[in-house]
């Protein structure tokens, strides 16, 4: 017996079939590969993981790799705070949105709570202190509400306006 | 190789679960063939895509579970997708649990149980995997329907505990149940049998108590009312009728090393493979019906096990007894009259040897016998309990020897503390002596009045410390100390005065030595004086006058000045009773050097008086020496019967016209002679004295209590007054209630306290 388990490789096939190999501990910060590798057993065999592609992949490898020392996070540690967000990670966020979007679905997946959290406030960042107007620019969505749609919709959402 | 279908489209609810089924059915069924990292990633996958199909496809948006209450659902943000899936998921259970249930049914007995174990583990092992690939359900769907306050569903593992519950366990428990209750039966009877079932069984059951009200908290309620109460009622009646058979056909010795052995083997059995929390109910059952229902013939083999000192049996029915309440009780009035009878026996056989006049040590060594014995045994076969311990301390106060009151015991025990610390030829080793004086302590602890001890004992440290007469300063610190501790600071506090006053007095005779060895040429008297505060020695002065001899005159009168000139403003009280000097003959032709007389100053003052003549008369005697006729007498008796005088005229010494010649061929083999014994008479007077004075003292003691009790609670009732007057002497002696009323009477006289008026029986204190 020894003391501490032998660190293992594991492989990672994204969704076009390209290999990542990462050791066992970066790859359990995801709690479904973790529950698998606990449940089946480690083997030589890559994990296919048909709904992430392999720049995205890179990408989530990446921040598991930087944050695989983090403590598990508490249970119920749900704080909405959008402004504790480190330097590392905000850089790490500097990404066009459309990655940005596949991170969130990835680390949804994947089931990466801290991962998806970071990329959901980074949005909710771009969301913060913008105007309509503005946010439709930001995501490029057309105004399709009609000058008294919008008016309603103001007045109904008035009381979180002005503070 | 396992087949891998291709994973179906997101959107199709029937091929999806078809998918899911298959996979399922393989990690239920045929988990031990293995699962490939790819099979569990596309279920994972396939419900993942499910489950995020709406937002691609709004058609699927609203899709609420069938029943009342579902059209809530159009309120909320987000539809979640997800609940066809549960269903399916929880019809598949109920399927796959119907039959492990029909094939159930062809076990029995222990067959059964490891049926039932088998699947029990396949299915919970099985149902992680599960839990674990529904994961993407559990984060989101489950999650919202929860948070919702929907009662009826569960995370996955949950289901699975739950539908086991449903379709599984309810149908099958009480044939389990039996079978388990078979088995333990048979490990009671002896056998050995497989208990690894039994708690496997206990395992699910627990596992199954599921809280309603909150499905991530368990209960205890299922293990309680399927397993737990049927057990336990099965135990009550197989050690009913076990015990019944067994105190019919054996000792009750024997039946109580059964109890024993039984009560440790369902001690361990709790231990072994039942839940911590069935102890208490097992445990206590089983008190009942091993140990309760047989307390009489215990309690009646009680005296036997005594009379015989069988430590054993007593030890085990002390802690049998002990298990349930009350159960000692009878134990403790019994023992406790036991060890009277046996202290009492002892101190009988002894009085009857010694007569009236008890040795002190025989007294207190036959105490000390009785003591040692059933402490011995409280300590190990009762376990040191007060209760017991108690009983110890009856026979001490109240037996043959202090018939009449319980101050005889204190007397003799400080008689005993006196023949070991004065300089004797019996005096034990310092090594010994430490053990003797703590034995002593532990008499003394259960001595009731230690205010009778402390009069005696202080009355003789006195004789020793004026006669020089204690063997070691050391041994009598460590036995001060020891009372110290016994009975606090002001317990011992005049005995540690007495010591300081003759440390002062050693200094003050060599400041007298000194000073006047210069001064005076002449032949000196070789004196010394020991100045003694009247507060802290229980001297009393003497009841004779006596006119010191010419002789001594002179350094008399030099010492009375050169103290009023140290301490002007003290009264000095010279206690010549208790004085002694040595004489030197010169007179005898029987010795060259003379023989050296070890006289009383009184015998002193009569001797000296024949330096000017030979022979004198009782009256001259007494008018020379101002003695007092009856203490003359006694010291003339000394005198005479040592040969020193002779009685020359009159028949005995004392009587009127009676002469006293020096007897001039007085011989002896020893250079020394001691002349200074105590006068028989005399020695009783001093014990009666003492125990009038302690009479006297603890009527103070009673009023002073009294009065501060009334000080401090301004009112109060007799009975409460009295109790606290009892409470608060305790430790020095056992106050009689008719002695208090009597010094309330004395109180109520002087009026330091006064009746309330209307109120009976109540007083108060006059400021």
């Amino acid at each position: 017996m020894t003391g501490a388990p032998e660190q293992r490789n594991v492989k990672l096939t994204s969704s076009e079939g390209t290999e990542f190999k990462v050791e066992r501990d970066v790859a359990e910060k995801s709690v479904l590969l973790k529950n698998m590798l606990e449940d089946v057993g480690e083997s030589d065999m890559a994990i296919p993981l048909p709904n992430v592609t392999g720049p995205i992949l890179q990408k989530v490898i990446e921040y598991c790799i930087h944050h695989r020392d983090d403590p598990v996070p508490a249970h119920d540690d749900d704080t909405k705070k959008t402004d504790d967000i480190d330097d590392w990670d905000a850089e790490f966020c500097k990404v066009d949105q459309g990655t940005l979007y596949e991170l969130i679905l990835a680390s949804n997946y994947l089931d990466i709570k801290p991962l998806l959290d970071l990329t959901c406030k980074t949005v909710a960042n771009m969301i913060k202190g913008k105007s309509p107007e503005e946010i439709r620019k930001t995501f490029n969505i057309a105004n399709d509400f009609t000058p008294e749609e919008e008016e309603q919709v103001r007045r109904e959402n008035e009381w979180c306006e002005g503070r | 190789m396992e087949a891998n279908p291709p994973l179906p489209a997101p959107n199709d609810l029937a091929a999806t679960w078809a998918f899911l089924e298959n996979g399922i059915d393989q990690i239920m069924n045929r988990l031990e063939e293995g699962l490939s990292y790819k099979r569990y990633m596309d279920l994972y996958t396939g419900i993942y895509n499910y489950c995020t199909s709406s937002r691609m496809n709004p058609g699927f948006a609203s899709e609420p579970l069938a029943g009342p209450g579902s059209n809530l659902n159009n309120n909320r943000g987000a539809n979640l997708m997800g609940s066809d899936l549960y269903q399916n998921l929880q019809r598949y259970l109920e399927r796959h649990l119907f039959t492990i249930r029909e094939n159930s049914t062809q076990y029995m007995d222990e067959n059964l149980l490891r049926y039932y174990t088998k699947h029990w583990d396949k299915y919970t092992t099985a149902s992680s995997y599960v839990h674990h690939v529904f994961r993407y359900l559990n984060r989101h769907w489950v999650k919202r329907e929860i948070d919702e306050g929907r009662k009826t569903v569960y995370d996955v593992y949950t289901l699975t505990l739950v539908s086991w519950r449903d379709h599984m366990f309810m149908h099958v428990e009480r044939h389990v149940m039996t079978a388990v209750l078979k088995l333990i039966e048979r490990q009671r009877n002896g056998e050995t049998v497989e208990t690894g079932l039994v708690k496997s069984v206990v395992d699910s059951f627990v596992s199954l108590g599921l809280d309603d009200a909150d499905s991530t908290k368990s209960t205890l309620e299922v293990y309680r009312d399927h397993f737990e109460r049927p057990f336990v009622e099965a135990s009550e009646v197989y050690y009913k009728a076990e015990s019944e058979k067994f105190v019919s056909e054996n000792s009750v010795t024997d039946y109580m090393k059964k109890a024993e052995t039984r009560l440790a083997e369902e001690e361990n059995r709790v231990k072994m493979y039942l839940h911590a929390s069935t102890h208490k109910p097992l445990i206590t059952t089983c008190e009942t019906v091993l140990v309760k229902n047989h307390t009489d013939i215990m309690w009646d083999e009680f005296q036997n096990l005594l009379n015989m000192d069988k430590l054993d049996d007593l030890h085990r029915m002390y802690s049998l007894l002990s298990r349930i309440p009350e159960g000692l009780d009878p134990l403790r009035t019994r023992f406790e009259e036991h060890v009277r009878k046996a202290g009492l026996n002892a101190i009988e056989k002894i009085a009857d040897q010694g007569g009236d006049t008890m040795e002190p040590k025989t007294y207190v060594d036959a105490l000390l016998e009785v003591h040692r014995k059933y402490n011995d045994m409280v300590s190990t076969a009762f376990r040191g309990e007060a209760g017991f311990v108690a009983s110890l301390d009856k026979f001490v106060n109240r037996n043959n020897v202090c018939k009449s009151s319980t101050s005889k015991s204190p007397e003799l025990l400080a008689r005993f503390c006196d023949s070991l610390l004065r300089k004797s030829a019996k005096n034990p080793e310092e090594g010994d002596l430490e053990d003797v004086l703590n034995n002593i302590m532990t008499v003394f602890k259960y001595v009731e009045d230690k205010d009778v001890f402390q009069k005696f004992y202080s009355k003789m440290l006195a004789k020793r410390l004026v006669n020089g007469t204690s063997a070691s300063e050391d041994a009598e610190s460590s036995m001060i100390s020891k009372l110290k501790e016994a009975c606090g600071f002001e317990y011992t506090s005049k005995l540690q005065r007495m010591f300081t006053d003759m440390g002062l007095s050693k200094d003050l005779n060599d400041q007298f030595k000194d000073r006047f060895s210069v001064e005076a040429g002449e032949p000196q008297v070789d004196f010394s004086v020991l100045v003694l505060g009247t507060a802290s020695w229980p001297l009393q002065p003497s009841t004779t006058n006596f006119i010191i001899p010419e002789e001594v005159e002179r350094t008399f009168q030099r010492f009375k000045m050169f103290y009023q000139n140290k301490h002007s403003g003290r009264k000095l009280n010279w206690l010549f009773h208790l004085s002694k000097g040595e004489l030197k003959t010169n007179y005898l032709k029987a010795t060259k050097t003379g023989y050296t007389f070890q006289v009383s100053t009184y015998q002193m003052g009569i001797l000296l008086q024949y330096n000017k003549d030979t022979s004198y008369a009782f009256e001259e005697l007494s008018q020379s020496t101002d003695l007092s006729p009856d203490v003359l007498s006694g010291q003339l008796g000394i005198l005479v019967k040592a040969k020193v005088l002779l009685l020359s005229n009159g028949s005995s010494v004392g009587e009127p016209s009676s002469r006293y010649d020096l007897n001039m061929d007085f011989k002896s083999k020893k250079v020394r002679i001691q002349l200074n014994v105590p006068v028989k008479s005399e020695q009783k007077v001093e014990v009666e004295e003492t125990h009038k004075t302690v009479e006297e003292d603890r009527k103070l003691l009673m009023q002073a209590a009294i009065v501060r009790i009334m000080k401090t609670r301004k009112t109060m009732k007799h009975v409460t007054l009295v109790q606290e007057v009892i409470s608060q002497l305790s430790n020095r002696f056992k106050p009689r209630v008719p002695d208090i009323k009597k010094c309330i009477d004395v109180l109520l006289e002087k009026e330091y306290i006064e009746r309330v008026d209307g109120q009976k029986d109540m007083f108060s204190y006059v400021a």
